[in-house]
């Protein structure tokens, strides 16, 4: 036992000794480490006197998209991608930005919040800003540190609870002011009036809770009665929810969920008789949708308020962009995320042109030139990005699923705010 | 089946053989060496990589920390566990609880925050302890339905009771503040190299894995260690030798959740905002996973094992540009975070099919033969393998 002791205090010391000796060595070959710091981190000035920084080369200015490509939000993730790269690719085919090429590094985080995390961390040293953020929680979760970053975000989420960091901004109207919009458009054109009810159908979370309290402030201002129903993302049968609702007698009914719900929903309200207008948010709606038995029944009585024109609309923004789309990917859907992704991208490429006649593509010119952009219309509305505070609009189209129009919707109702939602502060309820 | 890794544990206790305390103090063992090269490399780390590989290793450490907590409860003791993530939701969330100053308008009980990651490690054990009632009574699988409804519960919660959780977005994680010595991003230059979180955290993350992986070697190899084995080889054996087998269960469900709870800690810190995404079923799965793929029983298995899983979808994902199989966007082939998904899912199989001892097999084989007296063999039967 004592010979074993001494074996083992003996082995401990030399350890010890070891270890110490060799960090000490480590600390003197830190000296060379491509990490230590060489003072030189502010701007410099490039080819034609710009200043340039973060990745920012004389040759190409570097951007990320941190998408999900394999998880719930793979088929908006798909379309946004590949509508930025689409962009992306034209730009530099023109010539680029600023005697730029723009690059695009996409990282698939598959919504995990470990993944998402990572991938910030791995693209925010390289990159001048994200074009691309799929999932508000992880937003949320890089928060502080986008802050210190002040690397620019265009998060492909329209909850109110990413506005107040201006390093990230919300591109179009927030949920809470689309359904404020979508029940001015009931109470307007379907003929809700005032001691209704109208039922609210929305998803537990950030995106549905924000959507609730827009139809909360419009009940209190126009007079209405709210019926909640809260579901889970998992939830996919709708039946529970419409005779609960059809009991209640409700006037009308708001959806903020996924498209499936919304089928749902409206399928089986036709089939039970609750034959009443329903509006959605605009991730409650897919073109896929069309193709399923709730089909005809979407088309009588489905309605949905989306932040920017559908791309199956004849303007010249959308069409020109649905044509580019086709033909770069032939074999993918139109729909709603390929107008996300390239009003982002175009957004962020005029943030760039108007930095570098400011001579300045840092991150604090990308952001300066951004608020200059008062009313830029990317072709799919204006947009305002002069208050950092504030989302980009407080407008919404109202448009219909229509099976035979491009991209399955066409627009009811065009771009326009209600009274309402001008006195109303997005993100308080 | 059930019989011969009983039979190896009983035949491992005793005292050490003769032939270790024969041994000169020099040479020291090439082992030695090895755990020196080892050490030194691993602090010689935050030096040179950057934060991207820090922070990824800072992931794998503490879910090294949770697998070890998972290992002991599952290989060791055969209880099947699938709600670890709710013990980890319980340390990441008690910990911004305690530190939080109620900046955020949540609750907060502004403790120091060394004191509050105690708290919640302790809070850890005690929700586990409060679980413990079924945890002493159920085994294996059906342990594994029951704590199942941790899960369900714990999400519902977390998504649900604002004033404490943040609700769906989150709440942020107060950096830990060690006598004045902040766990931060405020920059602190060591010889020439900006330290921001990351780097500080490494450290943190080492010394709490290493006194982990101490104090779970000493459980196991120790007589709590022999008597959890026996009740995973065969409780009835187990009863009869005097082990009381339902305290047993019981208090390995308590220290494998106060493993997690510390694993929910530090996992918060590197995250810097806790999000009730993270802590659902998937994440029980992968834990489970992690003890599978690294080797049962074993506190080395669960360490590479948490390595394996936790760092290899992050450096495929990293990579994924230059994957093979990777198509050009537009021509409908496989995207890269898809090839990513599919590499790592045929890692895993590869693994479980070749290597149904776990990663850990692949070093025990080589330098340690399988008769080697003072190694109990790292357990073999799973967590349905016993009680047939």
């Amino acid at each position: 036992m004592n010979a074993q002791t001494r074996t083992h205090r003996a082995r401990r010391s030399t350890r010890a000794a070891a270890t110490a000796l060799a960090t000490l060595l480590a600390l003197g070959a830190a000296a060379c480490s491509s990490k230590a710091t060489d003072g030189d981190d502010g701007g410099k000035a490039g080819a034609g006197g710009v200043k340039t920084g973060d990745g920012v080369t004389d040759k190409k200015i570097p951007l990320g998209a941190l998408t999900d490509r394999t998880g719930v939000y793979a088929t908006l993730g798909k379309s946004v991608t590949q509508a930025q790269q689409l962009y992306v690719k034209q730009t530099n085919a023109a010539g680029g930005i600023c005697g730029r090429k723009l690059s695009l590094t996409v990282r698939d985080h598959g919504y995990d919040p470990q993944k998402a995390v990572a991938a910030y961390t791995e693209l925010e040293p390289k990159v001048l800003g994200f074009a691309q953020f799929i999932g508000s929680p992880f937003v949320a979760s890089v928060d502080g540190r986008i802050r210190s970053d002040k690397a620019l975000v265009i998060p492909q989420a329209w909850s109110a609870d990413l506005l107040g960091n201006p390093y990230v901004r919300v591109l179009g109207s927030t949920y809470d002011l689309e359904t404020i919009n979508a029940i001015d458009f009931l109470l307007k054109e379907k003929g809700l009036k005032k001691g209704d009810r109208i039922g609210h159908v929305y998803f537990e979370g950030d995106y549905g809770e924000n959507a609730l309290a827009g139809s909360r402030h419009m009940a209190k201002e126009s007079g209405l009665t709210v019926v909640e129903q809260k579901i889970k993302p998992t939830d996919n049968d709708m039946s529970a929810q419409v005779v609960a609702l059809k009991k209640a007698g409700v006037k009308a009914v708001v959806i903020s969920a996924g498209p499936r719900q919304a089928a749902s929903l409206v399928g089986v309200a036709a089939a039970s008789g609750l034959k009443v207008p329903v509006i959605g948010n605009n991730s409650a709606f897919a073109p896929q949708l069309l193709a399923t038995q709730a089909g005809p029944a979407l088309e009588k009585m489905y309605y949905v308020s989306t932040p920017s024109l559908p791309i199956g609309d004849k303007a010249e923004g959308p069409s020109k962009l649905a044509k580019d789309y086709a033909a770069a990917y032939p074999k993918d859907a139109l729909d709603n995320g390929v107008v996300a992704g390239w009003t982002a991208a175009s957004t962020f490429g005029e943030a760039l042109k108007r930095a570098c006649k400011a001579k300045d593509l840092t991150r604090e010119g990308v952001g300066k030139a951004l608020l200059t952009m008062d009313s830029y219309d990317t072709g799919f509305g204006a947009q305002d990005f002069s208050d950092p505070q504030a989302p980009s609009s407080t407008e919404s189209v109202i448009i219909r699923p229509d099976k035979g129009a491009k991209g399955g919707s066409s627009v009811v109702r065009e771009a326009g705010t209600a009274a309402e939602a001008k006195d109303f502060t997005p993100g308080e309820d | 089946m059930s019989d011969a890794p009983g039979t190896t544990v009983v035949a491992g206790r005793g005292a050490p053989p003769a032939k270790t305390a024969l041994r000169p103090a020099w040479p020291p063992r090439p082992r030695t060496y090895l755990w020196i090269a080892g050490s030194v490399l691993l602090l010689a780390l935050p030096f040179y990589l950057d934060r991207f590989w820090l922070q990824a290793g800072l992931f794998a450490m503490a879910a090294a920390i949770g697998a070890i907590g998972i290992n002991m409860l599952t290989g060791s003791t055969g209880q099947l566990s699938m709600g670890h993530a709710f013990f980890l939701a319980v340390g990441a969330y008690g910990y911004c609880a305690f530190a939080g100053d109620g900046g955020d308008e949540l609750t907060g009980l502004g403790l120091p925050t060394a004191v509050a990651a105690v708290l919640a490690v302790a809070l850890a054990g005690l929700a586990g302890g409060l679980f413990s009632p079924i945890a002493g009574r159920l085994r294996g699988a059906y342990l594994g339905i029951a704590t199942l409804a941790l899960i369900f519960i714990g999400q519902h919660v977390l998504f649900n009771a604002h004033d404490l959780t943040g609700g769906f977005n989150g709440r942020d994680v107060p950096p830990l503040n060690i006598l004045g010595f902040r766990f931060d991003d405020s920059e602190l230059v060591v010889a020439a190299i900006p330290f921001g979180s990351a780097e500080k955290l490494w450290y943190a993350g080492l010394v709490l894995l290493a006194g982990c992986a101490l104090f779970a070697r000493g459980v196991l190899r120790g007589r709590p260690g022999r008597a959890m084995n026996v009740i995973r080889d065969h409780r009835i054996a187990a009863g009869v030798m005097g082990v009381p087998v339902a305290r047993y269960r019981a208090a390995a469900f308590v220290l494998s959740s106060m493993y997690a709870g510390l694993a929910g800690v530090l996992l918060a810190l590197v995250f810097q905002r806790t999000v009730p995404d993270y802590f659902g079923m998937v994440l029980s799965l992968e834990y489970l996973a992690m003890i599978v793929i690294g080797g049962l029983g074993s506190v080395a298995g669960a360490v590479v094992g948490a390595a394996f899983v936790s760092l290899l979808p992050q450096v495929l994902t990293r990579y994924s540009d230059a994957l093979p199989l990777v198509a050009e966007s537009g021509t409908g082939g496989v995207a890269p975070g898809e090839a990513a998904r599919y590499l790592y899912g045929a890692a895993v199989v590869a693994v479980v099919l070749f290597l149904p001892g776990g990663l850990i097999r692949l070093v025990t084989r080589r330098t340690a033969p399988p008769k080697h007296p003072d190694k109990p063999t790292p357990g073999t039967p799973g967590p349905s393998g016993e009680e047939r």
